[in-house]
């Protein structure tokens, strides 16, 4: 411990981890290509001149991180505009829309065509396409890099899958409210936070979840009113992806409505979100975790699709939780004790900061940095903060063999690409579809354990290929809504030596492979235009092998 | 907001673009010597066609023998006069009658009642049980069939042994074996008009990965490019399918032309896989003609335009539907049908004992049904899967496949001629 200490306060002295056998420049790229989505051209030395702990200590510290450039193209986006009531009502306009459409025109294909085209649905699909978008703009263009990287991170910790009925218009607030303003602070409060959402309530069947024979109050009123049919919110999201509405779901409205348990949410909650796998817990853990969270539940989309908590549907009796006594005759707040014991559980600090070395570090993490991400949690009582403060101060952060050590994922790809060329997206959902078809289709991951993060799970000869095209795609300006400036690496008057040594300074921070150098070189020797051959020289190194690490 | 994977299909991926490069640039193109072709010997090969939405079983393989199934659906039961009668009991849909002569052939069994064990009626739950191969477990990090990849090393692994069509590789091939999502044969590799550009191209990034990259980045590169290669021997922009075949103009029809595309050039596909959408018929079903017809339409004449188009390599190949549940035995209030649980499926090829309906079919009576209101699922689909592998594919273990589960061949339904 002590000794980390020293070495983070000797390595902050020196400006830069210069002890290491990393230079200054060394070390600026490779914070940059983990703390953030790759250097810009020029950001290497302007971070190397800054101080690397120094500007490590500015992306902790975001709120004090001015950020008007991407606020100016936040404003393009019509989505940050929306609430959830508005999504949720879009929503619902397109279904109807669709069903509408799908009753006028019986006939197959072209009414089944006609039905995915009509103009609310159209709607629904671009507000869904800049919801993608933005994500990458925002990790392309936010000075605040690290909260990004977190962003992401946290994203896929706790996955919600979009296209999940209800969460289609519930995951956006998720990420804004829930996701985001928790990216950098206690993990117990994004844990809660979490649990509370609707997004995740619904994604995880949370939402459906009742004491068994608990009656809800709108049992008596709907078979009171069965010809005014079943609420919209019933026929949205017990059969998200079709509609409801028919006289005969009408009668089955009540063999419909939850009956029992759901155990979906409880079993993640501890295999994925806190615990892990290996965290200790049993299957009746798993059973007495769900009626802890009995009740907890969200309101329909007309009354704004929040979160609720059914007195009704909640199981008051007592419960034991690793082995800690849950007594009879609480409500909410026990659900509220048991994520904070949960946070605070030794596998907890564990599994995530296993998750987060893996994350900065090396896809198999290291135990020393384990170990510091462990004791800083314990320090600080869960601040994710001071947990990353840790494992960027430690040794393994900067050990030589852990730099340009991990694969790109498709997001950190396109996104460092798009940084490297200095490219200036819009809010058309270019970049996403790239980082869709080279695999990972942002906020589409069906199973809750979100995007991998390991190389192997990238890595296949299609996807490869696919970013190859993406690389020569972007350098050639061939991606609508990306306008790029090569000028930026070099001028288009430059010749092919004044080229490669350009690319590999402002790209790859000097490390660029004397083999990726002589293969373009080779390749400029026909190539007089001089413009072309700037577009070529980067495609490949942005398409080559060393573009694909980190 | 119906963002499905029309989004992505339509406007996703990078257009065709063109660098502009001037002709001293095409010029050099100095192309790279052809490898050699080292034609695996033929072996059996296995088509997945997924269902996506629940296709009612039903009304694909109707049970027209049965009164009941004409009570629970006055307006979209497929009238018996249109029935294409298979066995007295069960029949074709009108729309499939195109299949009729492969299931005289004994070429093509029709499986009912099969599904999962998990009661969810979630579409992306189901799917995904049906894909990973564990019902009820979410965390299986791979699938079915790439399991089989994995374990299965008896076979050569070329590039193109587990094939996907569609833009990325679905759930069921995702995992540690090596598998190849193509969304159009023609589009596969490095995408630029210009041939002698593209080859340049291919080249230039082929030396870069063979000489700076290693371990996956290098065994992955280089299985793309032998890909491209081989691809390009097959010359996929010019492939005109054999007896006459005909397939529909729609995607699915492309896949399958593709995969017969693929099985003719004798490049190693071992196994192929395609989705089909368009099954999730809440309204307006239709009975005879309709929604329903349509989509069936498009793959009774899909799979005997394959069938036809293979001809006599059909004996090595088996076809199989697969799709996540069955829909409501009664239809709803909007001339559909909801999700259900069991369904059915088509096994189609030269190793199939054909012209049976396998399973053990439950009836409709309500005391007969699942949860008062589905068919019941009396066939595990790992046991179908599980003898395709086995005795099409002579898979040797199937625990690693089907994990948690006790393949047992006094399960197997007969699919396949022992």
């Amino acid at each position: 411990m002590v000794s980390h200490l020293l070495l983070a306060l000797l390595l902050q002295g020196a400006g830069a981890p210069s002890s290491r056998a990393l230079t200054p420049r060394d070390s600026a790229f490779h914070a940059l290509n983990r703390l953030a989505y790759g250097p810009r051209p020029g950001e290497v030395d302007s971070v190397a001149r800054f101080g690397v702990m120094r500007w490590i200590e500015r992306q902790l510290d975001p709120g004090r991180i001015s950020n008007a450039g991407l606020a100016e193209r936040e404003r393009q986006f019509q989505l940050l505009d929306l609430s959830r009531d508005d999504l949720a009502r879009l929503y619902l306009e397109a279904q109807r829309a669709r069903q509408e459409r799908l009753r006028a025109d019986s006939m197959a294909r072209a009414g089944a065509d006609a039905a995915d085209q009509t103009p609310e649905a159209l709607r629904a699909r671009r507000i869904a396409g800049e919801f993608q978008e933005l994500a990458v703009v925002r990790a392309a263009l936010s000075e605040r890099q690290l909260e990004e990287v977190m962003v992401d991170f946290w994203t896929n910790h706790f996955n919600v899958f979009f296209g999940k009925g209800a969460d289609r218009f519930l995951t956006p607030s998720y990420i804004e409210q829930t996701i985001r303003p928790n990216a950098l602070g206690k993990f117990a409060d994004l844990l809660i936070a979490t649990a509370k959402s609707p997004a995740m309530l619904f994604y995880l069947d949370n939402a459906e979840s009742v004491a068994p024979g608990s009656v809800p109050p709108q049992l008596a009123r709907l078979q009171a009113r069965t010809q005014f049919g079943l609420s919209p919110w019933r026929r949205v999201f017990l059969d998200p992806m079709g509609p409801m509405r028919a006289d005969s779901m009408r009668q089955r409205a009540l063999q419909r409505l939850p009956k029992g348990l759901n155990e979906n949410y409880a079993r993640e909650l501890m295999e994925l979100h806190s615990l892990g796998v290996d965290g200790g817990y049993t299957q009746q853990d798993v059973i007495n975790v769900a009626r802890i969270f009995t009740g907890w539940s969200l309101e329909r989309p007309q009354q704004g699709a929040g979160f609720v908590f059914n007195d009704w549907a909640h199981d008051y009796g007592e419960k034991i939780v690793l082995g800690v006594k849950f007594p009879a005759g609480h409500g909410m707040d026990e659900g509220l004790r048991l994520l904070k014991l949960f946070a605070n559980e030794h596998a907890t600090m564990h599994h995530l900061g296993r998750q987060l070395c893996a994350r900065f570090v090396a896809d198999d993490p290291p135990d020393g940095c384990v170990d510091d991400a462990v004791a800083a949690w314990h320090r600080s009582g869960g601040d994710i903060r001071e947990v990353l403060r840790a494992i960027f101060r430690g040794p393994d952060f900067w050990a030589p063999q852990n730099v340009d050590a991990k694969l790109k994922t498709p997001l950190e790809f396109v996104v460092s690409a798009v940084r490297a060329v200095g490219a200036d997206p819009d809010t058309t959902p270019r970049l996403a579809q790239v980082v869709a078809r080279l695999g990972e289709p942002l906020y589409q991951h069906v199973a809750p354990d979100g995007y991998p993060e390991r190389e192997e799970d990238w890595v296949n000869s299609g996807a490869l290929l696919a970013r190859m095209n993406a690389a020569v795609a972007l350098a050639s300006g061939k991606l609508p809504g990306v306008t790029i400036n090569l000028d930026a690496i070099a001028p288009a008057s430059a010749d092919p030596d004044q080229l490669i040594a350009a690319i590999d300074d402002k790209i790859f921070a000097g490390r660029l492979s004397p083999h990726t150098r002589q293969v373009i070189r080779d390749q400029l020797a026909d190539v007089p235009d001089p413009e072309q051959a700037r577009t070529l020289a980067i495609g490949l190194a942005l398409g080559g092998p060393d573009f694909q690490r980190q | 907001m119906t963002i499905n994977r029309r989004v992505f299909v339509k406007s996703g991926g990078i257009a065709l673009f063109s660098l502009g490069l001037d002709p001293l640039f095409l010029a050099r193109a100095a192309f790279a010597s052809v490898r050699p072709t080292t034609g695996p010997p033929d072996r059996p090969i296995l088509v997945c066609l997924f269902q996506r939405g629940a296709v009612d079983g039903l009304n694909m393989i109707v049970p027209h023998g049965d009164g009941l199934y004409y009570q629970e659906r006055p307006r979209i039961a497929v009238p018996a006069k249109d029935v294409v009668d298979l066995d007295g009991y069960f029949g074709l849909h009108p729309s499939l009658a195109a299949l009729k002569p492969l299931w005289d052939n004994k070429s093509l069994a029709a499986v009912h009642a099969i599904g999962s064990p998990d009661s969810t009626r979630s579409h992306f739950d189901a799917q995904d049980y049906m894909e990973s191969g564990t019902p009820g477990v979410k965390a299986t990090p791979d699938g079915w069939l790439n399991r089989y990849c994995q374990h299965d090393r008896e076979h050569q692994n070329t590039p193109f042994r587990a094939v996907a069509f569609g833009p990325q590789l679905p759930r069921v091939l995702a995992g540690s074996a090596p598998s190849l999502a193509i969304d159009d044969l023609q589009a596969f590799g490095i995408r630029v008009p210009q041939e002698a550009a593209r080859d340049r191209l291919a080249r230039a990034f082929e030396a870069l990965y063979e000489g700076s990259a290693t371990g996956l980045l290098a065994s992955s590169s280089q299985e793309g490019f032998e890909a491209m290669q081989m691809l390009k021997q097959v010359n996929p922009s010019q492939y005109q399918p054999a007896n006459g075949a005909d397939y529909p103009r729609a995607r699915l029809g492309r896949s399958l032309l593709q995969i017969a595309q693929l099985i003719k050039a004798k490049i190693g596909v071992q196994i192929a896989f395609a989705d089909v959408t368009g099954w999730d018929t809440h309204v307006n079903q239709g009975a005879s003609e309709g929604q329903l017809a349509a989509r069936l339409k498009e793959l009774g004449d899909g799979l005997a335009a394959f069938a036809q188009d293979l001809g006599e390599q059909m004996r090595d190949v088996v076809v199989l539907t697969m799709s996540e549940f069955g829909r409501t035995i009664r239809e709803n209030g909007n001339s559909g049908t909801d999700h259900g649980h069991a369904t059915a499926m088509l096994v189609l090829g030269g190793t199939v004992n054909g012209g049976q309906v396998l399973g053990k079919w439950p009836g409709l009576g309500p005391e007969k049904r699942f949860e008062g209101r589905d068919v019941a699922v009396t066939t595990d689909f790992r046991d179908l899967f599980g003898e395709i592998l086995a005795r099409h594919l002579g898979a040797a273990d199937l625990a690693p496949v089907f994990p948690g589960y006790a393949v047992d061949p006094t399960r197997f339904l007969g699919a396949i001629r022992a």
